[in-house]
């Protein structure tokens, strides 16, 4: 059920493109043919499923203030969080880089439709956000962390699915000369965007109801350690 | 010759209109969108992006002969990222103040794709004076999108300039308000920014007619 | 033709060489910056805590902490007991004086406990450590101040969050990470966090109901303080809901001190 919502928030709600505005460049430069977006969003797709789960393991084992504790109790004050960064990118850029020797490798035909995708996918920032939300929303486990990399993927996926169906059609309707191309697909995004929202409200209202009923819990709070709160030398 | 020879000046120039990272490039969007709601967000952002891209075009065209041609783009990023994390850190131990009003802006500018886009098209064929002229010049046709979008945005969004109410007063119905204006707080939000970005689109292809494309 | 770049060997002795270079200069630069950089943060948390007790320079609309310099002086004048409560299923299970923690923990000051850790090893069945801070403010009523920490949009925030004894709001202090400048970010805006001064925390009859950042609410300048709900910002939806949801989950973790505080009154 965790893994359910999950997964649906991160493609719809907290949709790459349209919520958070990540990975936009390349949202917009590779969307011009549908056969070429669908290859960019399967690798989109396939590198950040490896990627998050790897950085979760990184974050958690290595990254976090006191993550090292593993190592020994003489560990367990680092704090390395100031390295995420650079940390991520390089999990990323090698991720990339070995997918791609292996693809070539076993498989030349994948590597033709995809390996001209995969350098163009480390520079899209969607794939290093999605490592950086995973961190900053404090994921749990390694198996949500891989449900949040999928679900991020197949959301941004459909997106760039989207505008490339919709900016092929456009070629047959009359758009002003000056608008063509960049500046309507601009403005399309916009107002797609502007759709997305409408998904915002789909999880926020349940969240809600099981807030009150915690709230209700508290009321039937035993207080018996009445006399701790003699300590208090304010009254004095 | 002055102090720019023309070539040299061009490198300045273009950017600034007919060869824009924003609306010609489609470099730094996410960006452009992010933090254009305000503008005083959008001066600092672009006085960030502006060091960074001078300082980090220079470092990359330096080392642009010894990176290994298949993970440039790896090492690039670890450029920006060092160079932005330095200052962060030096920021936060010698001026709090000023790295906590910055701090915002860290990531935005690691995951910025003009700076990778700078560096990959350009700083790493040329010579760090030129390379350096060509990061000045793309981090100021970058403020000058997100100066006119973020002016845009926070005057009809909030009706104010730069934090200071310049239509009246919301609540006390003064100035415009007074004639039953109202604040469009969809200005706010980042879809606008994208319609306000294909409108100044729209403007600069109908000014001048070889940028359209077909 | 390959260039020797272009070589497998090559690119990877290049990347290790670059990483480890890359890691030692920041490890370096981090760990010796670390004294300056953890002083600044202990001086802003002094001010965060008294910018919430109402102890602060603010001017027409900007919100103004007292300078670093005066706030260790203000901080040990105003604040007169730090409390380190430890609360599980809503009871309170010990509660320590600020002297008696710092025997306790190596004399680790209470305003010093990191309030993200503790919210993680309450996650893992550990006992979670609460800091109060006991003091009085301008008007010489005495107040509670308790930090909150929470997610928003893109990363985290917190705050501190001034009560009295029925829990009424008399001051809050929020920050955050990386809000989106001009949206989110207008959390640690005076207008929004002066939005919380005398609201209510409890209900009417007594139930804890936290502060609900509403939107579209029909009391935009917040006449209104028992409905227990502030003006959100526009465009902000999503932090406004962070701003809830951290005052609804740590506050209440501090409901049975006040309880016990009114039986002792009674």
């Amino acid at each position: 059920m965790e893994h359910l919502e999950l997964f649906f928030k991160s493609i719809f709600i907290d949709n790459m493109v349209f919520a958070t505005f990540l990975g936009m460049c390349s949202y917009l430069a590779v969307s011009k043919k549908v056969s070429t977006a669908v290859g960019l969003g399967a690798a989109v797709i396939f590198v950040l499923a490896i990627t998050v789960p790897l950085n979760w393991l990184l974050d958690q084992y290595v990254l976090q203030p006191g993550a090292l504790s593993w190592m020994g109790a003489d560990y367990a004050d680092y704090d390395l969080s100031f390295l995420s960064f650079i940390m991520f990118i390089a999990t990323i850029a090698t991720m990339v880089q070995l997918v791609e020797i292996v693809v070539e490798k076993f498989s030349p035909s994948l590597y033709n439709s995809l390996g001209i995708f995969l350098p163009l996918i480390a520079v899209n920032c969607a794939i290093l956000g999605g490592s950086l939300f995973m961190q900053s929303r404090e994921i749990a486990t390694l198996g949500l962390a891989t449900t949040y990399g999928i679900g991020s993927g197949i959301g941004w996926f459909l997106a760039i699915l989207a505008i490339a169906a919709i900016r092929e059609k456009i070629r047959y309707s009359n758009v002003p000369p000056a608008l063509r191309g960049l500046g309507i697909t601009f403005i399309i995004t916009g107002l797609m965007a502007i759709g997305f929202m409408s998904f915002g409200g789909m999880l926020t209202g349940g969240d809600e109801d099981t807030a009150e009923e915690k709230t209700v819990e508290v009321q039937v709070t035993p207080t018996e350690n009445t006399e701790l709160a003699n300590n208090t030398k304010i009254e004095e | 010759m002055g102090l720019l020879s023309k070539k040299d000046a061009a490198l300045i120039k273009d950017p600034l209109a007919d060869n824009n990272p924003i609306t010609i490039q489609v470099l730094g969007i996410c960006s452009a969108l992010a933090i254009t709601a305000e503008l005083e967000a959008s001066i600092v952002m672009s006085i960030s992006v502006l060091f960074v891209l001078g300082v980090g075009n220079v470092v990359i065209s330096l080392m642009r002969n010894i990176i290994p041609s298949k993970i440039r783009i790896i090492v690039q990023l670890i450029v920006v990222a060092t160079l932005v994390i330095i200052v962060d850190l030096v920021l936060k131990a010698f001026a709090y103040e000023l790295s906590k009003t910055l701090s915002v802006f860290v990531g935005l500018i690691i995951t910025n794709c003009i700076i990778m886009g700078r560096f990959e098209a350009f700083a790493l064929g040329n010579g760090p004076w030129r390379s350096f002229l060509d990061g000045i010049g793309n981090a100021l046709g970058y403020a000058v999108i997100l100066i006119i979008v973020g002016f845009f945005r926070e005057l009809l969004g909030s009706g104010t300039l730069l934090g200071i109410p310049v239509l009246g007063d919301p609540i006390e119905k003064t100035g415009l308000y007074g004639f039953g204006y109202e604040n469009n707080g969809f200005m706010l939000l980042s879809p606008m920014a994208l319609i306000v970005v294909g409108i100044i689109i729209w403007v600069q292809r109908s000014r001048n007619k070889d940028l359209i494309e077909d | 033709m390959e260039k020797r770049t272009d070589k497998n060997s090559y690119t990877i002795v290049f990347a290790i060489i670059m990483v480890l270079v890359v890691g030692a200069l920041l490890a370096y630069l981090a760990s010796s910056l670390k004294p300056m950089i953890s002083e600044n943060q202990r001086l802003e948390k002094q001010q965060n805590i008294l910018y919430a007790m109402g102890v602060n320079e603010n001017e027409g609309t900007s919100a103004n902490f007292v300078s670093t310099v005066d706030a260790p002086k203000l901080f040990e004048d105003k604040v007169s007991e730090q409390l380190v409560l430890e609360v599980s299923g809503g009871k309170i299970t010990s509660q320590k004086t600020r002297q008696e923690y710092m025997d306790s923990n190596n004399g680790q000051e209470p305003y010093l406990i990191d309030i993200k850790k503790q919210k993680s090893n309450a996650k893992n069945g550990e006992p979670r450590k609460l800091p109060l801070f006991v003091g009085k403010n301008e008007e010489g009523k005495t107040v509670y101040v308790a930090p909150i920490y929470g997610k928003g949009l893109w990363d985290a925030i917190w705050g501190y969050v001034a009560v009295d004894e029925n829990m009424v709001v008399q001051g809050a202090y929020f920050d955050h990470k990386g809000e989106t400048p001009g949206l989110g970010a207008n959390i640690k805006q005076r207008y929004f966090m002066d939005d919380f001064y005398g609201e209510h925390l409890l209900s009417e009859s007594g139930v804890f109901k936290g502060i609900t950042v509403a939107k579209g609410n029909a009391d935009p300048v917040n006449n209104d303080k028992t409905d227990n709900e502030v003006d959100a910002i526009a465009g902000a939806t999503i932090t406004g809901d962070g701003v809830s949801a951290m005052i609804k989950s740590d506050l209440k973790l501090y409901k049975p001190y006040f309880d016990n505080l009114k039986k002792q009154a009674n």
